[in-house]
């Protein structure tokens, strides 16, 4: 297997690129405890196992353990893509945290990424949102915008807004205001079988260095080998489609708005434009043209990617390191030949940097949650218990839970994490981490508008859906985009 | 017991009056007690929700504002609605979705219902097999169906490429042209045994002295079934398509689990284009401008069932 030479090349590639400036251009980094200018896989295993953190104790300082009070959480949760192991601590979590305030009365409900937003929302409605919840990255400024939340920031829980990612930040805070705290934060990686890429005629340790070259790659191996070359995936209402989608388009020079720039203003939509479109024509020309990716792939998730690939049916794919573990979780299950055939496949995953545009420009989703306390006349019985509340959210986003709940598919929100000795242990014990961690510095948050979830659930989604299956072309399913993009952006019916 | 005068009665014949009205009232109080607290809950859980939606129907709800925020635009939602493109399409979609399922279902129901009512060995098994469908969740079939469906792994798929039948396998599901088809085969493999059921019952009231009679008047089978049969299942068969039609026309889990109404909006019908626009897109003016006219509609199917059931009851009264 090959190891990508990532230290130098991360650096090189963070250093030179306008993505970092727009990571770290809050000016709330002014003494964050990593020392982000020199991130890299090197830097991040040297940090690693330095320091100690007491997160009953540390907390205590918020709330006192003996607080007795009633708390009701709703989170976003696992789901069916996500390995064994991420459950088993999400079960520690709340354990602990009973364990540790035994007088608070906990009622948590998990959700699921695609169905919390629809559900919080109605909740809302009808004034029967719970206390506090932890939503996904796009969610924060939507509420935070009408008035749903409170204010909170990382120092009323004991930590200082340094402690976390600056875009992070960015994407908690809505008109100045803070209005909640990253639990978690992470970049996508590229994933690729080798056994098939030797087999295709590819060479197996390198993987397409461009988007174009994914285009090419996965013709290749459809056509050698009758299989789906690169795991596409356009339904809509799933947050996996923009995850997968908008690094293509960004590589590409396109975007929504300029949301990759050092300082977004978010005025001059750039979905019509040239660079989006050959973003789009790319997809196209895989779906379409070459038949290269799963036919399915318009009503597809990552869930649906991973068996594929597992059973060798799919060369190619972007995702998170967890999906290591969850070839090994769903090997387990196989059985007979299966069971060899798909222990052939994890034998043969790698993970590299996720490819560049035509321009060398490489972008992945700035991903992640974060957790926020809900104004009183929007919950359920009219109250909010605010020290349960900052208790949940403090352990939650101290350094050693940040980083457990993020064990296998993410990275902890409160950057002390990775000085922990559970980081240590976690790159040792999960495969390709260092992968995903660099790709960090080419990490660009959603727009922090309250129309992000609609633009990137809906309408990306839909703009896909148009021109792969020929309802529209791409230019028209472009320009279509571009137009509905407006029509939100202006209030419109 | 009271006797009526002659006069008492002319005078009730030629006044039937408010002091009438009021005096049957008064009668049947203790009836309308009974059902007092029904129509005290329907008034909270169906009335007072009509009315909220349709005025929501009057307002603009941005996604970046409150719904307490909404801004008033008049009848703007319902010119917008009926003035864009997606809304025909869903329009067009329903039809097809609802008048497909509806009477096909109801062909392969009345069809199951009269080969099982006559007598035969197996027949109650087969019988409780061909509910099945019907009693199984519509969640579970849905995702059932869609894994059977699935454009490059569905058991149809590999069947005919196993065969030799195809090169790959047929695109249902992820297909503008080949989605709805999809769809509705699966609706109707759910809903036809509700239409069995349905018939069978209809076809336990068909005298079999007149099936007898007829017989030995010299009909044969489709005589006896056209002139005898079923003129006694007409009532049964108006009730049982406008039920169709009404749940197909509300219909909103196979579509929604199976393609959330993909790809393109080939297979939004009003139910599901409705749900995402409201809790999809927080388009709750729009959303219900929608519901305004999916209610009207509705309302107007219920009408013509009540009218149904309303003539099987005279029929039944005058029997």
């Amino acid at each position: 297997m090959r190891r990508i030479r990532l230290g130098g090349a991360v650096l090189r590639g963070a250093v030179s690129t306008a993505l970092v400036a727009s990571l770290m251009s809050a000016p709330a980094l002014a003494a964050p405890p990593v020392d982000l200018s020199k991130w890299s896989p090197e830097y991040v295993r040297s940090i690693a196992g330095t320091q100690d953190f007491d997160t009953a104790a540390d907390c205590a300082k918020v709330t006192p353990l003996d607080y007795k009070g009633r708390l009701t959480f709703w989170y976003q949760g696992v789901f069916e893509g996500d390995p064994d192991l991420l459950r088993q601590y999400y079960k520690d979590f709340f354990a602990t945290f009973r364990k540790t305030y035994p007088n608070i009365q906990l009622e948590e409900q998990a959700l699921t990424y695609n169905d919390l937003l629809d559900k919080f929302r109605t909740a809302l409605l009808g004034n029967a949102a719970p206390m506090a919840v932890r939503l996904q990255i796009l969610g924060g400024t939507e509420f935070a915008s009408k008035g749903y939340l409170q204010p909170l920031k990382p120092e009323d829980v004991g930590y200082s807004t340094e402690d976390f990612w600056p875009g992070a930040m960015k994407a908690v805070t809505w008109d100045g205001v803070t209005y909640g705290i990253p639990t978690n934060n992470e970049t996508m990686a590229f994933i690729w079988n080798a056994d098939i890429f030797k087999r295709a005629g590819l060479n197996p340790d390198k993987p397409p260095a461009t988007w174009d070259d994914v285009v090419k790659y996965s013709k290749q191996i459809h056509d050698k080998l009758g299989i789906a070359g690169y795991g596409l995936v356009a339904r809509k209402n799933a947050g996996n489609t923009p995850y997968r989608f908008m690094p293509q388009l960004w590589a590409y020079g396109g975007g929504v708005f300029d949301e990759t720039t050092a300082s977004p203003t978010y005025k001059k939509i750039e979905l019509d434009s040239p660079q989006s479109k050959a973003a789009l024509q790319a997809s196209y020309d895989m779906y379409v043209r070459d038949k290269s990716v799963p036919v399915s792939a318009l009503t597809n998730q990552q869930a649906d990617n991973q068996p594929l690939f597992l059973a060798g049916q799919l060369g190619m794919m972007i995702s998170h390191p967890s999906d290591y573990n969850v070839m090994l979780d769903l090997q387990k299950k196989a059985t007979g030949a299966d069971k060899d055939k798909a222990q052939t496949v994890i034998d043969n995953m790698r993970y590299g940097l996720i490819p560049t545009g035509p321009d060398g420009k490489r972008a992945v989703v700035f991903g992640g949650s974060n957790i926020h306390i809900l104004k009183p006349e929007y919950v359920e019985g009219g109250k909010v218990d605010e020290p349960a509340a900052k208790a949940i959210i403090c352990m939650w986003t101290s350094p050693e839970w940040s980083l457990k709940m993020a064990y296998a598919g993410s990275n902890p929100g409160n950057l002390n994490g990775f000085k922990t000795k559970w980081m240590k242990e976690r790159l040792d014990n999960i495969k390709f981490l260092d992968v995903t961690t660099s790709m960090l510095p080419y990490g660009i948050p959603f727009p922090a508008l309250p129309q992000s979830p609609e633009i990137m659930n809906i309408i990306i989604p839909d703009m896909l859906q148009n021109a792969l299956t020929g309802a529209m072309t791409v230019d028209q399913a472009a320009d279509d985009a571009a137009k509905k993009v407006k029509d939100l952006m202006g209030g419109g019916l | 017991m009271t006797i009526a005068t002659g006069k008492a009665e002319a005078r009730a014949t030629l006044q039937p009056d408010r002091s009438g009205v009021l005096s049957q009232v008064w009668e049947h109080r203790a009836d309308y007690a009974y059902v007092l607290p029904a129509i005290a809950v329907m008034l909270i859980v169906i009335a007072y929700p009509i009315y909220y939606t349709i005025e929501l129907s009057f307002f603009n709800t941005p996604p970046g504002l409150q719904l307490r925020d909404k801004i008033f635009v008049g009848f703007d939602n319902y010119t917008a609605i009926l003035t864009s493109q997606v809304f025909w399409k869903v329009t067009w979609n329903t039809l097809i979705w609802t008048l497909g399922s509806t009477f096909v279902s109801f062909v392969l129901g009345s069809a199951a219902a009269l080969a099982l009512h006559r007598e035969f060995i197996g027949r109650g098994v087969l019988r409780a097999i061909l509910i099945i469908p019907w009693v199984i969740s519509a969640v579970a079939a849905s995702y059932i169906w869609k894994w059977i469906y699935h454009s490059d792994f569905g058991i149809i798929g590999a069947v005919l490429v196993g065969l030799g039948l195809a090169d790959r396998p047929p695109n249902f599901i992820d297909s503008v042209s080949t989605v709805l088809p999809s769809l509705i085969v699966v609706n109707i493999w759910r809903e036809f045994p509700f239409a069995m059921i349905m018939m069978m019952a209809g076809l336990q009231t068909v005298p079999e002295q007149l099936l007898r009679a007829a017989k030995v008047d010299g009909a044969n089978a489709w005589q006896r079934f056209w002139h005898v049969t079923f003129p006694h299942l007409r009532n049964v068969s108006t009730i049982t398509i406008l039920l169709l039609a009404v749940a197909n026309f509300n219909s909103f889990i196979i579509p929604w689990i199976m393609t959330g109404g993909g790809p393109s909006n080939a297979s939004h019908i009003w139910i599901t284009h409705i749900y995402e626009l409201a809790f999809g897109r927080q388009r709750w003016g729009v959303a219900s401008a929608y519901s305004v006219l999916l209610f009207l509609i509705l309302m107007t199917l219920g009408y013509f069932y009540v009218r149904a059931l309303s003539g099987n009851e005279r029929k039944d009264g005058s029997a």
